[in-house]
């Protein structure tokens, strides 16, 4: 049994590691994966589409002056995210949210989302990030 | 990890693991053609398959266990060992901060080229008949063809870009020599070259139901002074099946890697 418990991590990464996270395009041109970020607010918008699935959220400003800034989520494909066993509808506009991601290079208000929790249910559902630490994706984290 | 007892105990927790969620079924009454061990897990490690004629059957859908080799194919090996010829190596240093990757083919949903349609993060299927083998890439919605009843390509065919190619069997190892590309792709994002000179071989062996190893041989006598040689695997994938994957719809990477706002 000792057996079992040590392995049990090693199994969750690779459950994780032999799901494709789909990624067209080198992850290091566009996102730092030295730079995590957590935001949490509202879902504005979900463009659940090929190459990339993205999602809009309103997240309150760090000076809470009451206005939102608009960011945008880079996802994985919608066969990376089905195989994670997302619906087309799990995330619906309005949903409160909180995401990890890895900021985009270009200072701009976009981050590769690597997981998102549902405020409403705690659910953590991963976001087929193409992004790891450096490298084009997370599944080489073996 | 020598212990008998660990490696069934891997075995099954690598099967499980392996398993997709309930949630991603999208077909229904799907017939079980996998191995299975007594909790009614797929046995990856149960010997691999073979064809009526005796020949390795290495149908199935397979995922590369690839991203380290889609960044960088020659990441195992030591540096200064892949053989640049200068104008390559200056090229490839050129690429390799990633400030050329909106020219990057991949990038713009282009075909990713042989042989880095192999590790493209996208499953594919093996469809093997005697005398022809067709691979399935989820990858953009791909194909490839490797004949096996003899042909040979002419020396004038059209350059394209996942060449063109034939197969044979050494022992339990299928070869696959391809030729015949556009020169245009790169080998991996951080930007390779190639040239219409290319000619690879790819060495497929299926050492059990559920691994497969791969030996590449990278010969491009237009970028490389000499043939070199690089080794990937995959997984069999159990429980699902393919996807149509357009890359084309909704491509923002392109315009966000030239600067632009990703919005």
């Amino acid at each position: 049994m000792k057996t079992k418990t040590a392995l049990l991590p090693l199994t969750l990464g690779m459950l994780v590691a032999v799901l494709p996270a789909q990624a067209h395009h080198s992850f290091a041109a566009q996102y730092d994966a030295a730079k995590p970020i957590t935001l949490t607010g509202k879902v504005t918008k979900i463009e659940w589409t090929n190459p990339h699935i993205y999602i809009f959220m309103d997240v309150p400003d760090e000076k809470k002056t009451g206005a939102a800034v608009n960011w945008a989520l880079e996802m994985g494909s919608p066969n990376a995210l089905i195989r994670l066993g997302w619906k087309r509808d799990s995330l619906k506009p309005d949903d409160m949210v909180t995401v990890e991601g890895l900021l985009a290079k270009d200072g701009s208000h976009v981050a590769n989302a690597k997981s998102i929790v549902l405020t409403a249910t705690g659910k953590k559902m991963l976001a087929g990030s193409s992004g790891g630490t450096g490298g084009a994706s997370s599944s080489e984290e073996r | 990890m020598r212990n008998p007892k660990v490696l069934a105990t891997l075995a099954a927790l690598l099967s499980l693991g392996a398993a997709l969620p309930a949630a991603a079924q999208w077909w229904l009454g799907v017939p079980d053609t996998l191995p299975r061990d007594a909790k009614g897990e797929p046995n990856l490690m149960a010997p691999a398959p073979r064809t009526r004629d005796g020949k390795p059957d290495l149908s199935g859908i397979w995922n590369p266990n690839a991203s380290k080799y889609l960044r960088d194919i020659s990441v195992d090996l030591k540096p200064g060992e892949v053989p640049f010829q200068p104008w390559a190596k200056k090229v490839a240093d050129e690429r390799a901060d990633g400030s050329h990757s909106r020219e990057d083919p991949d990038a713009n949903c282009l075909p990713q080229g042989v042989p880095r349609i192999g590790a493209a993060p996208a499953p594919y299927k093996f469809v093997q008949t005697p005398d022809l083998i067709v691979v399935v890439h989820e990858a953009f919605s791909l194909w490839r063809q490797i004949f096996l009843d003899g042909r040979k390509l002419a020396a004038d065919a059209n350059p394209t870009w996942l060449g063109y190619s034939t197969g044979h069997w050494d022992g339990d190892t299928l070869v696959v020599e391809s030729r015949g590309f556009n020169g245009k792709t790169w080998l991996d994002q951080v930007g390779k070259p190639t040239t219409e000179r290319l000619h690879v071989t790819e060495r497929y062996t299926r050492k059990d139901y559920g691994h497969m190893d791969i030996e590449i041989t990278i010969d491009d006598p237009g970028a490389y002074t000499k043939p070199w040689t690089v080794k990937e695997n995959l997984s069999l994938l159990p429980d699902t099946e393919l996807l149509e994957f357009i890359c084309n719809e909704n491509n923002r990477d392109v315009h966000h890697l030239q600067g632009g706002d990703l919005r």
